[in-house]
């Protein structure tokens, strides 16, 4: 019971903090199993129907088989679902549900990613991504880059 | 000692440890006909901290003698070994090819 109290506290933490693009931190299952290839990404911004898609697919899972025993597949698919967002802007725009095809991201990104990285790899320009933290502060756009629409 | 059962494992397939390591090396540096081979996420040198092939993400190092929080975990082992072999083999790995992998990990000191 305390063990749910303290997940409820967290969440609504997550939860309050998410206008100040901080989305983290985030529970330790989460970050195991969805954090090893790739920071773990805000399960704020893509809606349930986008996370629906991801972990339907997840032995061809962007060129990777990131599959998951049918437990801790449940346990992530429903922590997913909680947090998900349900504005239209954070949808799904492809089969393959990417977050940075979604209009928010293009929206707040520029059109392609700068040459040598990939939008996926948040942590290259949020320093502090790995802690759910996507503040102005921790951002170190690339070089040549001042706004996001440049 | 943590390493009981898999180094019985790798005892059980039958062949004296040095040359399941030399088989072992051999594996973990060969594509099987593919794009990656272990090494291309796991680096040349086991010893040293890799990056994912396609996300470049740190991956600390595979060999126990620089990471002993290797191998300690048989669901974690056996999760990553369906994974891995698969994106590289295209197929799951035999129980004879862990084991060389693992007695090739092993060498290092
Ligand atoms: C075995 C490695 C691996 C694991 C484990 C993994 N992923 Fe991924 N993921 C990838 C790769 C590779 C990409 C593609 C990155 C790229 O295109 O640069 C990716 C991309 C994604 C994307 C799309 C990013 C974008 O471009 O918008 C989402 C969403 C995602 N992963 C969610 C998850 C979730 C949720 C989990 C946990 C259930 C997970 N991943 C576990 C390897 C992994
Ligand atoms: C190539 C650099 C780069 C990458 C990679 C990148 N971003 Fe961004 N991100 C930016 C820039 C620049 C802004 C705009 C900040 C501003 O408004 O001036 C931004 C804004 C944001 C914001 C809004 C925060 C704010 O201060 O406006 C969020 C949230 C965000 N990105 C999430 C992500 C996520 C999630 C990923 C990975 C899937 C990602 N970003 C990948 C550069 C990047
Ligand atoms: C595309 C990148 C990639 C390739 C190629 C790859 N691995 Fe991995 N491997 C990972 C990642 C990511 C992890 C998990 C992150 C971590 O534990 O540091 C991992 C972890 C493992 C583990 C878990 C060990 C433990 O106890 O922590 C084993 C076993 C493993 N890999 C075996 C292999 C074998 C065998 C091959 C070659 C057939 C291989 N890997 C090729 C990315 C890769």
């Amino acid at each position: 019971m305390k063990h749910i109290l303290l997940t409820f506290a967290l969440l609504t933490a997550t939860a309050a903090l998410a206008d100040n693009y901080h989305y983290g931190p985030f529970p330790a299952h989460y970050v195991e199993e969805c954090g090893s290839c790739h920071v773990a990404y805000p399960p704020q911004l893509l809606t349930s129907t986008g996370w629906q898609k991801v972990m339907a697919q997840l032995n061809k899972h962007y060129g990777v088989d990131a599959s998951l025993d049918a437990k801790p597949r449940a346990a992530i698919a429903d922590f997913l679902q909680r947090l998900a967002s349900n504005r239209d802007k954070h949808a799904p725009t492809e089969a393959t549900a990417r977050m940075t095809n979604t209009t928010w991201f293009a929206h707040e990104h520029w059109k392609s990613s700068p040459a040598k990285t990939s939008f996926a790899d948040c942590a290259t320009c949020h320093t502090d991504a790995g802690k759910g933290d996507y503040s102005e502060r921790s951002l170190k756009r690339p070089a040549g880059k001042r706004h996001r629409d440049d | 000692m943590k390493f009981f059962p898999l180094l019985l494992l790798a005892l059980c397939a039958g062949t004296a440890l040095a040359s399941s390591a030399q088989r072992g090396e051999i594996f973990y540096r060969s594509q099987h006909g593919g794009d990656w081979s272990c090494a291309s996420c796991h680096t040349d040198n086991p010893m040293t901290v890799g990056s994912h092939a396609v996300t470049k993400k740190t991956i600390q190092p595979i060999a126990p003698a620089a990471n002993p929080e290797r191998f300690t975990r048989p669901e974690k082992v056996e999760k990553w070994f369906k994974r891995n072999c698969n994106d590289v083999l295209k197929r799951a790995c035999t129980p004879q090819e862990k084991a060389d992998f693992l007695a090739y990990l092993l060498t290092f000191k």
